[in-house]
């Protein structure tokens, strides 16, 4: 127990010493701590990624874009295809979409799309995109159902001349008599569209759309059946190539299903390659901070091959002289490893995100930097790891540690202090 | 009448060491005889093996071959926890460089040798402040070895060599860091302890060995004829020492 004390006790003998080698250690604790909370960043982020973006599937009617007054693409899917495609194994979450063509100039035309209220306001060209921000009035509410509401993109409403400022009181007229060379004409009366919300996607096409509640576009355009697009979320990426193929058995003959092939396949194997380049860097570190801990811990105990050299001259055995030299290692172990996580919760998030920018950025495919810059990484710790962190470092020190002492406390008290 | 048995016994001791594919005796065949209590110097030119000696008398190194026993255990060949216990319980050792622990106070550093033979820790410290005390260190108990003059490290050293109250306390050249005025001080204090124990001091300086009970002349590892020079008290042996021829 003495020794144990003394140990404790040996920590405080040199405090600008003490200060060098916490902060030595502290380093690598901070830099694991660091790693692990990229990796865990850059797993939350693609788990995000594969859930919300490429694992939609889209189904059309076959040889046809759907769009329900447009020459030779107006054939839709039948209202039984929703509940087959609901029926599929793995398939999360289903929403339906009806599209019509208006005609504008310039540029040429519009699209109306008819959406339940709550469901993702897709563009046409970009579905994946999915959810442009809404920049003036609201967003749809579930009471908007069947309502002559609208949610207008900022392009068309440029066109309009609607301004921001006009959202809530402008109103727009949707006329499907009008025509166009590739949009024929509806003989259906007009219908006047109170715009509640503005949007802006980021694309040019995006933001020439018009969202409406699907049953509102069904009464304006008179389709009481049907389904343009129906959007298929599967809940996983590694389900899609197997929904995809439940899906052509069952409405193959009279859907095309757009599957996001490729960009399930690179998402699925770029974020696991992401993933394991930061989990591997999480490990590089883990085994730097082990080595760190161990060498620094060996040379503290060789350096003061003197001071066992007379502990054993005076007495000391073996025995005492390890204990003296563990507890002082696990002590400044853990001084090391509370600083280095002191250091991490006051300045983790910012030096995270460089070295995840220094460290880990680099390594990735170039299309793939984008979705990664605007990385989240936090401070925060998971107990169970930083459990693990302590149990290893400790483990390394006493190692070190103990290979110093014991390759000390085997020589007589002389060669031990001439040891150094 | 028969002679008590002498506290110290070498015979035919030898300490080898390999330098390359040269072999040094630093020590080459020593046969020594030291009785209970009495001051006894070792001197010797440097290199000459002196504090080799001193170290295998004290269980701090073994003999290559040879027989050393002191009081009664023969150190040439008992277990390595025997050895501990022996250095710990028979001797007391005092450095040249005094090899205090730097984080301990004075009081501290007297007492650990206490600590590794178990005393409580009430004893401990009143023995270790009784020892300070005799050393003229009473008043310096709570001072660390950064805070204390070099005289007054090596007393401490002194102290600590006679916690455990050892039957021989040995001194590798205790005054070598120290001005001479000190170094006289400290031979005083070491003579004092020499009426209770026998003290071994290893010097080069002829004129503090001079006050020594025996003084023992080492020269190539070898104690050289009349190393008995000179026998101030009653209490030292007729030295035995021989002179061996050194062995190629």
């Amino acid at each position: 127990m003495g020794m144990i004390l003394l140990g404790l006790r040996n920590l405080f003998r040199n405090k600008l010493r003490l200060m060098v080698v916490v902060l030595l250690l502290a380093t690598p604790f901070f830099l694991l701590l660091a790693m692990q909370s990229i990796a865990d960043a850059v797993g939350r982020q693609t788990t995000t990624l594969m859930q919300d973006v490429n694992t939609v599937l889209q189904l059309r009617a076959r040889g046809s874009m759907g769009h329900i007054n447009m020459i030779a693409q107006d054939r839709i899917l039948p209202d039984s295809v929703l509940d087959k495609v609901r029926g599929i194994e793995h398939v999360a979450h289903v929403e339906p979409y009806l599209l019509a063509m208006a005609p504008i100039t310039p540029p040429n035309f519009v699209m109306h799309v008819g959406l339940a209220p709550g469901a993702v306001k897709r563009l046409e060209s970009h579905g994946e995109a999915g959810n442009p921000r809404i920049i003036a009035g609201r967003d749809f509410r579930p009471e908007d159902a069947g309502q002559d509401v609208a949610i207008i993109g900022q392009g068309y409403a440029a066109w309009a001349r609607i301004g921001p400022e006009d959202i809530g009181r402008a109103t727009m007229t949707v006329d499907a008599t009008r025509t166009h060379p590739v949009i024929f004409a509806l003989d259906r009366p007009k219908r006047e569209l109170r715009i509640v919300g503005m949007y802006a996607s980021g694309y040019v096409f995006g933001d020439l759309q018009l969202f409406l509640p699907i049953d509102t576009f069904r009464s304006i355009y008179g389709t009481r059946e049907g389904i343009s697009w129906i959007f298929a979320r599967v809940d996983s990426v590694d389900n899609v190539a197997r929904v995809a193929q439940g899906l052509r058995e069952v409405v193959g003959d009279v859907a095309d299903i757009l599957v996001p092939q490729n960009a399930a396949v690179f998402t699925a194997t770029t974020s696991r390659a992401v993933i394991r380049l930061a989990w591997t860097g999480g490990l590089l570190a883990f085994v730097l901070m082990s080595l760190v801990v161990f060498f620094v811990l060996l040379m503290q105990v060789r350096e003061r091959a003197r001071e066992i050299g007379t502990l054993k001259a005076i007495g000391a055995s073996n025995g005492a002289v390890s204990a003296q030299f563990l507890t002082e290692a696990v002590a400044v172990t853990l001084l090391g490893g509370v600083l280095g996580l002191a250091i991490f919760r006051l300045a983790g998030e910012a030096v995270t995100g460089r070295l995840f920018a220094f460290g880990i950025g680099p390594f990735l495919p170039a299309h793939y930097k984008p979705l990664f810059e605007s990385l989240s990484v936090g401070s925060q710790i998971s107990g169970p790891v930083l459990l693990l962190v302590v149990l290893v470092a400790v483990a390394a020190a006493a190692l070190g540690s103990a290979y110093g002492v014991r390759q000390l406390v085997k020589l007589s008290p002389l060669e031990a202090m001439q040891h150094e | 009448m028969n002679r008590p048995a002498p506290l110290v016994e070498l015979r035919e001791v030898w300490k080898s060491y390999r330098k390359g594919s040269e072999t040094i005796n630093a020590v080459a065949g020593v046969d020594l005889d030291l009785a209970e209590h009495g001051m006894v110097a070792i001197v010797g030119p440097s290199g000459s093996g002196k504090s080799t000696l001193l170290h295998v008398i004290g269980g701090m190194d073994r003999p290559t071959r040879g027989s050393v026993r002191v009081a009664g255990r023969n150190l040439s060949d008992i277990p390595q926890g025997e050895l501990t216990r022996f250095r710990r319980e028979v001797v007391g050792f005092v450095f040249q460089t005094f090899n205090l622990i730097p984080n301990l106070t004075a009081l501290e550093n007297v007492a650990l040798p206490m600590e590794f033979s178990g005393v409580a820790r009430a004893a401990r410290a009143s023995r270790a402040k009784a020892l300070l005390e005799r050393v003229d260190l009473g008043q310096r108990s709570r001072h660390r070895p950064n805070e204390l003059s070099g005289g007054e490290m090596q007393r401490v050293a002194i102290a600590r060599a006679l916690a455990n109250e050892p039957r021989v306390v040995l001194a590798d050249e205790p005054t070598g860091n120290l001005d001479s005025a000190t170094g006289r001080l400290i031979y005083e204090l070491l003579q004092s302890i020499a009426r209770e124990r026998t003290v071994v001091v290893v010097t080069h300086s002829e004129e503090l060995a001079r006050l020594a009970d025996r003084v023992l002349h080492l020269r190539d590892g070898r104690l050289s004829n009349g190393a008995a020079s000179a026998v101030s008290s009653g209490t030292a042996q007729v030295p035995s020492a021989r002179q061996e021829q050194t062995r190629a």
